[in-house]
């Protein structure tokens, strides 16, 4: 572990890219703010605490997702990642980097929610840490899908096409703007191969809006199973050295 | 010292990159050189530890790079041919960056970082964003990380690719500086000539020719180069262009022929492969 490499990673790579480039934040916070007034003109207000809380795990998975495009850029276009091979910092550290800029990235995001959330009176005190620590397994679960993607791409330009797609079908379709249980059953199965419908369960469970049962304690296991998983897939594909 | 034994580069069922080759470089600048694919840069990726050779290895300063491969990086820095910088990033950033990963502190490194800058004369877009800056400065900046991490051992893959004349003696001055071994690959023959103290000919995946410059241009002694187009006296053509390796004493001949008359140099070494001179 590098922790000075990390942070100064996340920082210039996080917050610089807010700072000179903030089309990039608008962009990334521009689909769940839609989705959140649509579900709440839709649902005449009574779906807001769904689509708010789910809109917080969306915007850091789609920008962990949208990762996979930074990641393979590194790789494959401008050689970043050939420049790190050769120096005193292991992959774990480089993904850690990458990992931690996705988030630092999200921060302006996710401020944001909090306070609409406050406002709407969606957390209680004892939801802040179960969210804080679902939230972390989204970004270390999800960041690990985009090593994936980037690490088995041949060619850069496959990588826009697969992110748009996925970040669609991870981010929006699961229960995130919508209670979970609307979805018929084996539905909800079928989508939790995303992580992020697990942590969209959780999410309405401990903020209670939904209530804690059977099915939120599977969902407990599934989002760290596929956490662990992910993160060993992610390190096996990064392609650290060739 | 670093050792190369029996290195192989597969690629593919049907491509072979390095066949095989031995070479030991033991100067303080070894400068290899070669025809575009003839595999320099899959040979600096193989000892820089990005890429598994297929077979063979080689020893830097002691350590194998298969097997100590976190010694080997310790000790190393490498810049690759077609590394370009993070866009939102300024020079200053990334070469800090490239040194806390090499093991310094933020302030050493922001220290190193603002002194190679400034060695080749890159002061004043310091803080400017990379995006804005021109191709030769981009690969200047890269340079400057190099030259900034004293690293024992450092690759430096065509580092003057698309330098003006004078960012490439900016870039001269500081490799003569350095006390780190280096290892660079050019197209420039000048550039091998000024910079190496040794020069490993590469073609297609081996070494053809080692040396100094004056050994390996031993063949070519009491030579020069006449040539012309469309002419009708050659050893080799290249295009319409008739090149013939001459006598210095038959000078005279082949100007009056309406021949250009030129020192022999590196360039040479590949033109004539597999040819036999003696005439
Ligand atoms: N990743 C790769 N996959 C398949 N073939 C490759 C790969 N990288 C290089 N090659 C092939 O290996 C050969 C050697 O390439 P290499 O890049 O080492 O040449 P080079 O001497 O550095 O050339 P240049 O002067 O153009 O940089 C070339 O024929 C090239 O097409
Ligand atoms: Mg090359």
């Amino acid at each position: 572990m590098n922790p000075r490499f990390i942070g100064y990673f996340a920082w210039y790579y996080g917050f610089f890219v807010i700072k000179r480039g903030p089309s990039y934040l608008v962009a990334s916070l521009s689909l769940p703010l839609t989705l959140l007034f649509m579900v709440g003109i839709l649902s005449h207000g009574n779906l807001i605490s769904f689509a708010l809380i789910g809109g917080l795990v969306s915007i850091i998975a789609s920008n962990c997702i949208n990762g996979a495009a930074d990641a393979a850029f590194f790789r494959l276009q401008i050689k970043i990642q050939d420049l790190f091979v050769a120096t005193k910092i292991t992959p774990g550290d480089y993904m850690m980097g990458l990992i931690m800029s996705y988030l630092v990235f999200s921060i302006p995001g996710i401020v944001l929610y909090a306070i609409l959330g406050l406002y709407w009176h969606v957390f209680t005190i004892g939801s802040v840490l179960p969210i804080i620590l679902i939230l972390i397994a989204v970004t270390i679960s999800i960041s690990n899908i985009a090593f994936i993607i980037a690490g088995s791409m041949k060619h850069i330009r496959n990588v826009w096409g697969i992110t748009a797609v996925l970040s669609i079908v991870m981010t929006v379709l699961p229960p995130v703007f919508y209670p979970y249980t609307f979805l018929p059953k084996i539905a909800l199965y079928v989508l939790s191969a995303s992580p992020v419908t697990p942590a969209a369960v959780l999410l309405q469970g401990y903020v209670g809006l939904e209530q804690l049962n059977y099915t939120t304690n599977l969902m407990v296991l599934i989002l760290f199973a596929e956490t662990v998983i992910l993160t060993i897939l992610g390190r096996q594909f990064i392609k650290w050295r060739e | 010292m670093i050792e190369i034994t029996d290195l192989h580069k597969k690629y593919s069922r049907n491509f072979v990159a390095l066949k095989g080759l031995n070479l030991l470089l033991d100067n303080r600048v070894s400068t290899i050189i070669g025809r575009n694919g003839a595999g320099k840069t899959t040979l600096l990726r193989i000892l820089s530890t990005q890429l598994y050779p297929t077979k063979g290895t080689a020893i830097i300063e002691g350590y194998d790079i298969i097997k100590e491969t976190r010694k080997v990086r310790s000790i190393i820095s490498s810049i690759p041919q077609e590394a370009q910088p993070i866009g939102i990033l300024s020079p200053m950033e990334q070469i800090k960056l490239y040194l806390i990963a090499r093991g310094f502190t933020a302030q050493q490194a922001g220290k190193e970082a603002r002194f190679a800058l400034d060695e080749l004369d890159m002061d004043e877009f310091r803080n400017s964003p990379s995006d804005t800056l021109s191709g030769g400065m981009k690969r200047k900046m890269f340079v400057a990380m190099a030259l900034a991490s004293n690293s024992d051992v450092i690759f430096l893959d065509e580092p003057t690719t698309g330098l003006d004349p004078l960012s490439r003696m900016e870039v001269w001055s500081a490799i003569k500086r350095l006390k780190s071994k280096i290892i660079l690959t050019t197209h420039y023959m000048d550039e091998a000539q000024e910079l190496s103290d040794f020069v490993a000919v590469m073609d297609q995946g081996d070494v053809i020719s080692r040396g100094t410059i004056k050994e390996i241009l031993k063949a070519f002694d009491g030579k020069m180069r006449a040539e012309r187009i469309d002419g009708e006296t050659y050893d080799i053509k290249v295009g319409n262009i008739a090149v013939k390796y001459i006598d210095k004493s038959k000078v005279d001949e082949f100007l009056r022929m309406g021949y250009d008359i030129k020192q022999v140099n590196l360039n040479d070494v590949f033109l004539t492969r597999g040819m036999n001179l003696e005439s």
